[in-house]
């Protein structure tokens, strides 16, 4: 049933990613993305970053493992999870990536995981698009061109102090 | 004869005069000392109707529209209980940012009508299904005035021309673009017509909003509604393959398939002078009866106009200058509109006075405004005895594009063919 609705979304294209296959010959069904978004940075505090999110799914019948993402309008891009510091709740890299199980989905959103994208190259107004690469841990990538909408909550900065320079693939 | 009928009494029977009714109604807990029963004939307080509640009109309230048809929700479909219309002016007149917010509407209004939360939305738990909800968006003349767009205006699309009875404020009247966001219940339309306000800010600024009600169920039956003189209001529009043709250019421009044109009338009615107007004036001035909407010269609703009909004197039972003769078909050379009413009350505050006003927000949907809508509203400006009572404040024309795939976006291939 997932599947069905996994290849008519992609046949249909509506916001479902385009996904590449790693490994030739591989048979799981890629992963499904879609209902990407991006922060606008208009009004923002710090303009020189932004996150995006999506939701992710993944039809087969083993875990996958989103690694990494890119995006040619940030100088950096790392995937960010919430933990628990010292009694609050802080943002920081999620370097073991993000498992998105067998059968099952995960919302990168608000409050939770997302994309975080750094050293931004441009303001990004309302209505702009942002072409972002997923990476997964088999090798699939999957293109999505995600819309910069309004987010206007308080921005806490609720990153841990020095966010890791690791560069991102 | 009420059209509302208390309870499900079975056609035929006769309502109790007013005085009877509330006596009914306020004596209900009092029961069998209801002594008057049998003189009445109620017979006795076990024989007295039980009022049920009404079912809901299933064809009316609680749907979920589309807007992956060929032709986009809000034109055909039954009008709902609340609707808003916003007007923008575009910031930058330009084929991308255009695109850009059409874009992000076309991912608002898939959203939006499925009942879910837009992406990035800041209330997602206001979303709900089921609520009838349908935007509709519009294009203005300027879009036309893109470079190479001159040559896609639907035919027959222009501003509608002064009209001697008009008194038209600028703050009514124009727009580039327009939303028409209706549903069952207004905070379902205030929700979604924010979001599309929100959405738009880069690109466009409200330029009027016009909100108003319709009530298109009685007794749990469909009806065709009622504008605040208490007429029946609507009962001419075509339908079937009469609609069909009315609506949709035959042949479009390809960008235009699924189609059509919308003007938007604000017409102020005088609530006053009609409430001193005799009921049998009333009557004369529209050539329908206030209590069924029956041409007066029919039985039913839905009677055709015998426009030659005499009356004793040899004068048309249908006068003259009767608005539903000078609108006809008959009298227009076949022209016809599909005509969607809203009624407002408007309050606002001049000089430091709080003033009210009362209209309809008059809707008119049409395959050529030039063709069809302007010889008859001339016609009607020429001479309709409602024109006593009424005048437009506003006046503005939208292109409607037909409906979007998934996966594309509302008036794509006018913009990116």
């Amino acid at each position: 049933m997932l599947s069905t609705l996994c290849l008519a979304l992609l046949l249909a294209g509506c916001g479902g990613g385009a996904a590449t296959s790693g490994s030739p010959g591989a048979q799981a069904p890629a992963p499904v993305v879609e209902d990407a978004w991006v922060r606008t940075t208009e009004g923002a505090k710090d303009t020189s970053m932004t996150a995006a999110f999506l939701t992710v799914s993944n039809p087969g019948d083993a875990d996958i493992r989103l690694v990494s993402a890119s995006t040619d309008v940030a100088g950096m891009v790392q995937l960010h999870e919430m933990v628990d510091s010292g009694g609050t709740k802080v943002m920081q890299e999620a370097k073991d990536g993000i498992t998105v199980p067998a059968g099952s989905h995960v919302h990168l959103a608000p409050g939770g995981y997302h994309v975080m994208l750094m050293a931004l190259k441009r303001e990004l107004p309302v209505g702009e698009e942002v072409s972002l690469g997923l990476t997964f841990a088999d090798g699939t990538t999957v293109a999505v061109t995600a819309p910069v909408k309004e987010f206007v909550e308080e921005e806490d900065h609720y990153h841990s102090p020095t966010p890791s320079m690791t560069t991102s693939p | 004869m009420a059209d509302q009928p208390l309870d499900d009494s079975p056609a035929g029977a006769s309502t109790p005069p007013v005085g009877r009714r509330r006596l009914l109604g306020y004596a209900g807990a009092a029961g069998a000392g209801l002594a008057g029963g049998t003189a009445l004939g109620w017979g006795t307080a076990a024989a007295r109707p039980t009022p049920t509640p009404p079912a809901v009109a299933p064809e009316v309230i609680r749907q979920t529209y589309s807007p992956h048809e060929a032709h986009q929700a809000g034109i055909t479909t039954p009008t709902p209980a609340v609707t808003r219309l916003v007007a923008f002016t575009l910031g930058e007149l330009a084929v991308q940012p255009l695109s850009r917010l059409l874009k992000l509407w076309s991912s608002d209004i898939e959203a939006l009508m499925a009942g879910r939360p837009v992406l990035g939305d800041p209330t997602p738990e206001l979303a709900q299904a089921g609520v009838s909800l349908s935007v509709t968006v519009g294009l203005g003349p300027r879009v036309f005035e893109l470079p190479g767009l001159a040559a896609a205006a639907p035919d027959g699309f222009l501003d509608v021309p002064p009209m001697q009875h008009d008194r038209l404020q600028a703050r009514w009247c124009g727009g580039d673009l327009v939303v028409l966001v209706a549903a069952d219940d207004a905070t379902t339309v205030e929700y979604a017509t924010r979001r599309l306000v929100r959405d738009a800010r880069t690109f466009a600024t409200p330029a009027w909003e016009q909100t108003g009600s319709w009530r298109g169920t009685s007794g749990g039956r469909a009806v065709t509604g009622r504008n605040l003189f208490g007429q029946v209001d609507g009962t001419g529009n075509p339908s079937g393959e009469l609609l069909e043709a009315t609506l949709w250019p035959t042949d479009p421009p390809a960008w235009f398939a699924g189609g059509t044109t919308l003007v938007v009338r604000r017409i102020e009615m005088d609530l006053d002078f009609w409430d001193r107007t005799t009921r049998e004036r009333q009557e004369k001035v529209i050539g329908r009866r206030l209590a069924d909407g029956a041409p007066l010269t029919g039985q039913v609703e839905h009677d055709a106009l015998d426009l030659l009909a005499e009356d004793a004197t040899g004068a048309p039972v249908i006068p003259t200058d009767a608005h539903a003769r000078r609108s006809h078909p008959d009298e227009n050379n076949g022209r016809r509109i599909l005509r969607r009413g809203l009624n407002y009350t408007h309050t606002e505050v001049v000089d430091g006075v709080p003033v009210t006003t009362s209209g309809l927000v008059f809707c008119s949907f049409q395959a050529s405004i030039a063709r069809q809508f302007v010889p008859v509203q001339t016609r009607i400006d020429t001479l309709d005895a409602l024109n006593d009572w009424t005048h437009a404040i506003g006046s503005a024309v939208f292109a409607l594009p037909g409906g979007f795939a998934e996966g594309d976006w509302i008036a794509r291939s006018l913009l990116q063919p």
